[in-house]
């Protein structure tokens, strides 16, 4: 327990997570509505961690979204439910776009509540002050993340056999309009359940190409505000569009990679990027 | 369910309970486990005389059972070393900066066909088909080389001689003779060899492939989940097999707790099922992880083909393929763990994935626990009996004594709590001998082979 005047640091958290765990499953007195809490702390705590590592778990992931998204879902019915709606603007059949112009969820702690355009925060901060310290989401917030986790998969494209291929004239349409979205969004902190399915396609281009690639291409362009361990940055950050594009070429050929499917997967990738770049250039 | 346990001499009509000695265990003793000698597969051949493990280190170990001989009468189905290769590397995929584990998920027997023997291995991505050969003699004599292999001059060759063979010790030899690589995006998690034994299945998260076992450069995809719009992704694959006898049909198992029948006479893409299984779930024991401890790890036929088994996470349970909306038979194997779903959810322990396996005549399950502990269901009785793999009951014909988990306040002599289980110790792998009542059961790095008391 808390002495009194203490400060909770980080690692008290984490001690208090794993005690609420084993609380969440000795005890019946935890109130339902805290266990949902905790239950959801941990899932997007895990996606987080999926996010950083490599090769993330595809079946992992897919069932810990699964569970957001049904946590999700129990809260917004609740919220419906609610007499006082302080958030006019919250529709649930329409949360699949209108989700991506609210920040992603943010994993500080914060003191009070610390995100703007979090609808139902209000409602949130008149509650227990041990609810505020855990991590409060909005639906929107969670919607957009479970939304935009995936969207990144649309940029990739895997090795399959030809019955399966995605069909890249899909992907194009969707990508502009999640370009400029994110260009808004590219200060916030998109943590959490973000970009943890984007890094699945075990092909894992798009991070490829974030990490490796685009740094080599970019040389001149200063990459700090984007190394940062939390954030995911987008395919196309604000950068200088003035390098060529053939600049890319350059660099995967010297992959080394066995199958053709491979090298197609480059020139896909690489037609993306110059439609990136025809985006930022504004032709 | 409690534990019967009755004296071996019981008489009655029905079948007694069967008793379970200790026979062997192999692999390293000491505390201290490496990474690469985890047991990741087991699997006996079709005669069950060759058991093969897999590890975390791409290795696989063949064990093959000693011919009773009146000599050694004690040495009665010992399984011994029979051969070790090294099936996979670790890779590294420079495109996508990943390394690929070498990890061997599963391993699948070929049916014998001639004196060599056949197994297909695979890790996350790429399926080998392996030859295990013996020689036992080698020829001698030969005319144009010595008999340390060097060229002879020609002119020392004065007479022609026919070579003699001659006895050698036993080598056994694996080659590798297919590589079945490039078809996977995601990680693969079964193989299952076809009743036609010409082709088999791979399933990775997303896609179950087709594949003829002669060729490689090809394999038809079957089943595709993938959608086209990944956002949408909600359930994977997570485990596949082909029917026992009809070289037609396969199910699949998914993330859902559903298990899909296909028939691949109906369409060349069998994303449309024949036969759709799912239980109805109980409102009552709903939680927030009832999806997760739905997904389903293991699926397997029955010998006869009338029935499949498929494990989840709490239990496993019996299905009638001609009954799509409830299974037939449900045990619970470790019950007492859903009050403490959070904490395992936490440390991961959720998702581990438990296999399950048959006896020859279909009338008892086998699958795993935490603790080194595993548990028979026997069908019929119904009857089940929780066992542990463990040094301490490893005297050689040292009877099992039966395991109780105390879930109640009280706790038996002889019980154990809850609390004190070992999660870290997990019995994940088992596989029962085709016909006999010979079981191995891979705890962690140590395979424990137990074997049925005779009087």
């Amino acid at each position: 327990m808390l002495g009194r005047g203490l400060k909770r640091k980080l690692s008290d958290y984490e001690e208090s997570m794993a005690g609420l765990s084993s609380a969440f499953d000795s005890s019946r007195g935890l109130p339902y509505p805290l266990k949902r809490q905790l239950v959801l702390n941990m899932c997007l705590t895990k996606l987080q961690t999926y996010k950083m590592l490599v090769e993330p778990n595809l079946h992992r992931s897919v069932l810990i979204a699964n569970t957001v998204r049904q946590i999700q879902e129990e809260m917004r019915q609740e919220s419906n439910q609610q007499p006082v709606s302080i958030c006019p603007g919250i529709a649930p059949a329409s949360h699949s776009y209108t989700g991506l112009e609210s920040p992603g969820i943010s994993l500080q702690l914060p003191s009070g509540v610390g995100q703007q355009e979090s609808h139902c925060c209000d409602l949130r901060s008149v509650e227990d002050p041990i609810e505020n310290s855990l991590l409060i989401v909005s639906d929107d917030d969670m919607s957009s993340a479970i939304s935009s986790i995936l969207k990144d998969l649309d940029f990739v494209e895997d090795i399959s056999p030809p019955t399966c291929l995605v069909p890249t004239g899909d992907d194009q349409p969707k990508f502009p309009e999640n370009t400029g979205l994110k260009l808004e969004d590219d200060r916030q902190d998109l943590k959490g359940a973000e970009c943890v399915f984007g890094s699945f396609e075990i092909s894992n281009s798009t991070s490829y190409l974030k990490d490796l690639a685009i740094d080599d291409i970019f040389e001149d362009i200063d990459t700090s505000m984007y190394d940062s361990d939390f954030c995911c940055p987008p395919l196309m950050p604000p950068r200088s569009p003035s390098l060529a594009t053939e600049e890319p070429l350059k660099t995967f050929p010297s992959c080394n990679s066995s199958s053709a499917n491979n090298i197609q997967i480059c020139r896909t990738d690489l037609s993306e990027l110059d439609h990136i770049m025809e985006i930022l250039v504004g032709s | 369910m409690a534990v019967v346990a009755r004296a071996a001499g019981d008489g009655g009509g029905s079948s007694s309970e069967v008793q379970w000695c200790f026979l062997q265990v192999k692999g390293a003793i000491d505390e201290d486990v490496a990474e690469a000698d985890i047991i990741s597969t087991v699997e006996f051949n079709y005669t069950g005389d060759l058991l093969a493990t897999g590890d975390k280190g791409g290795r696989v170990v063949i064990f093959q059972r000693e011919q009773e001989t009146k000599s050694r009468p004690l040495s009665r189905g010992e399984y011994n070393v029979y051969s070790t290769f090294q099936s996979h590397e670790p890779e590294f995929d420079y495109l996508k900066s990943l390394e690929i584990e070498e990890k061997i998920n599963k391993i699948r027997w070929l049916p014998q066909q001639n004196a060599a023997h056949f197994l297909l291995s695979t890790n996350d991505k790429t399926i080998k088909l392996w030859k295990i050969s013996e020689r036992d003699k080698r020829a001698e004599g030969y005319n144009l080389k010595d008999e340390d292999g060097r060229l002879r001059e020609p002119f020392r060759v004065t007479e022609l001689r026919v070579p003699t063979l001659k006895p050698m010790d036993l080598m056994v030899e694996a080659s590798p003779r297919r590589t079945f690589a490039n078809a996977h995006t995601y990680h693969i998690n079964s193989i299952s060899v076809n009743s036609d034994y010409a082709t088999y299945l791979s399933a990775d998260d997303l896609r179950i492939n087709l594949w003829h076992l002669e060729v490689t450069n090809r394999s038809f995809n079957i089943v595709d989940i993938k959608p086209a719009n990944m956002e949408e992704l909600t359930e994977v694959i997570t485990a596949a097999e082909f029917h026992p006898h009809h070289c037609n049909v396969f199910v699949y198992s998914s993330s859902k707790g559903t298990i899909r029948l296909c028939d691949m006479r109906s369409a060349a893409l069998c994303d449309q099922h024949s036969k759709f299984f799912e239980e109805p779930e109980d409102p009552s024991s709903r939680s927030f992880f009832s999806e997760i401890i739905s997904s389903i790890s293991d699926v397997k036929f029955s010998h006869s083909g009338r029935y499949m088994m498929t494990r989840d996470y709490l239990s496993v349970k019996v299905w009638d393929i001609n009954m799509e909306n409830r299974p037939v038979e449900t045990y619970q194997v470790h019950e007492y763990l859903r009050s403490k779903l959070c904490s395992l959810y936490e440390n991961d322990c959720i998702f581990d994935k438990f296999e399950c396996c048959w006896n020859g005549s279909d009338s008892t399950i086998m699958t795993g626990s935490y603790n080194n502990f595993f548990r028979t269901f026997e069908r019929n009785m119904p009857r089940d009996t929780t066992l542990e793999a463990s040094r301490e009951s490893s005297k050689p014909r040292a009877i099992l004594k039966p395991r109780k988990v105390c879930t109640t306040g009280k706790r038996k002599k002889d019980e154990i709590t809850v609390d004190s289980l070992d999660f870290n110790k997990k019995i994940l792998h088992t596989a029962w001998h085709p016909m006999e009542n010979i079981i191995a059961v891979a705890a962690t790095n140590n395979l424990y082979l137990f074997q049925e008391k005779v009087n």
